[in-house]
């Protein structure tokens, strides 16, 4: 478990990875984007299973495995609407073109997830603790599925050991409008040990 | 996520699943329903949520159809679905999802509740309905047609 002040620490950690991940999409957008941090807290398993929506409509996620100090799922989540869109704009093509998840959407949709999954992980890896950390992503895969089933594996492993789970939630803008995109990152449980182990005053576990 | 529940004539359980296991029970003759969202296989202490573990959910989930029985004997029969890889993961998680089914088919066959239908497996997420009016488990998965068990 961690305290508020890990927290609100683990915060400020985290703003500065999505502060390199804007200016990572907007590089690869070609236009303003903006990504925040919407939450970062410890959940009641039946929160967390909610947090992309209560819908039951099936969503895109595009997750990648994370490795090394910190193991767990960075998921890259939109509705097909929002998710087609993007494509589209990458495609250069008028809104509403893309209608189904074909191979140039999907790719588009990955690789998105890739840059802006590599330049977050990348900032946290720089940020902690003072000292590079070893973070290593699988390239994405995107599915498509229930957000509820989708979270409920992600947070399996936490909910193993406990009945409150940490993640982490972050929202878009693009073009100044919000976009129903969501960047979500899910350690397991001893990769939330070591996030705590990160903050600067904190000591290593035994 | 780790919830149960029961109903009676007429109501109908749903939950959504990953790498979870949906328990259903239904008692034909009295029209009693009701459905386990197992995450893990077992605990050795007492859980705040006994839905979420195989060995605390199936006696609390008979407990409770019991005292919705009101004193007639309870005959159940159980279905089961879930217990996803969802992302081919081959980490500790890929393994829950069996180690669930076992563990419930082994508790079921202790307390002689026939499993009459299976849903397992797989690498996508399920949504269940459980209709206490027909005991009928319906089965989705997005992009199919529903099944029917």
């Amino acid at each position: 478990m961690l305290n508020s002040t890990q927290l609100l620490k683990l915060g400020d950690l985290f703003r500065a990875g999505a502060e390199q991940a804007t200016l990572a999409l907007s590089r690869w957008l070609d236009r303003p984007a903006r990504i925040t941090i919407e939450r970062v807290e410890q959940l009641s398993l039946h929160e967390a299973t909610d947090v992309l929506g209560e819908s039951e409509e099936p969503i895109a996620a595009c997750v990648m495995e994370l490795r090394g100090e910190l193991v767990g799922q960075l998921i890259l989540a939109f509705d097909d609407a929002s998710g087609l869109g993007l494509a589209d704009l990458l495609l250069a093509q008028p809104l509403g073109t893309a209608h189904e998840w074909g191979e140039i959407e999907r790719s588009a949709a990955q690789e998105t997830a890739n840059i802006v999954g590599c330049a977050y992980l990348n900032a946290l890896s720089r940020l902690a603790g003072g000292q590079g950390r070893e973070l290593l992503p699988d390239p994405p895969r995107l599915v498509r599925d229930y957000p509820q089933a989708l979270l409920q594996f992600s947070l399996m492993n936490q909910a193993s050991t406990s009945d409150v789970v940490f993640l982490t939630e972050t929202r878009f803008h693009i073009d100044g409008s919000p976009v129903n995109w969501n960047l979500l990152l899910i350690p397991d449980t001893p990769s939330v040990g070591h996030l705590r182990e990160w903050l600067p005053g904190e000591t290593p576990h035994p | 996520m780790g919830e149960l529940a029961v109903c009676q004539q007429g109501g109908c359980l749903r939950t959504l699943l990953g790498s979870c296991l949906g328990v259903a029970f239904y008692d034909r003759r009295l029209k009693l329903a009701g459905l386990a969202h197992v995450v893990l296989p077992h605990t050795e202490g007492p859980a705040d949520l006994p839905g979420k573990y195989a060995n605390t959910a199936i006696p609390e989930l008979l407990r409770q159809m019991r005292q919705l029985a009101k004193g007639e004997s309870l005959r159940p029969i159980a279905k089961l679905a879930g217990g996803a890889n969802m992302f081919n993961s081959s980490g500790s998680v890929a393994t829950i999802g069996e180690q669930n089914i076992a563990a419930v088919e082994r508790l079921l066959e202790e307390q002689r509740i026939p499993v009459v239908a299976r849903h397992l497996g797989g690498e996508q997420g399920r949504r269940i309905f459980l209709d206490s009016a027909t005991g009928q488990l319906t089965v989705e998965i997005a992009g199919l047609d529903p099944t029917v068990l």
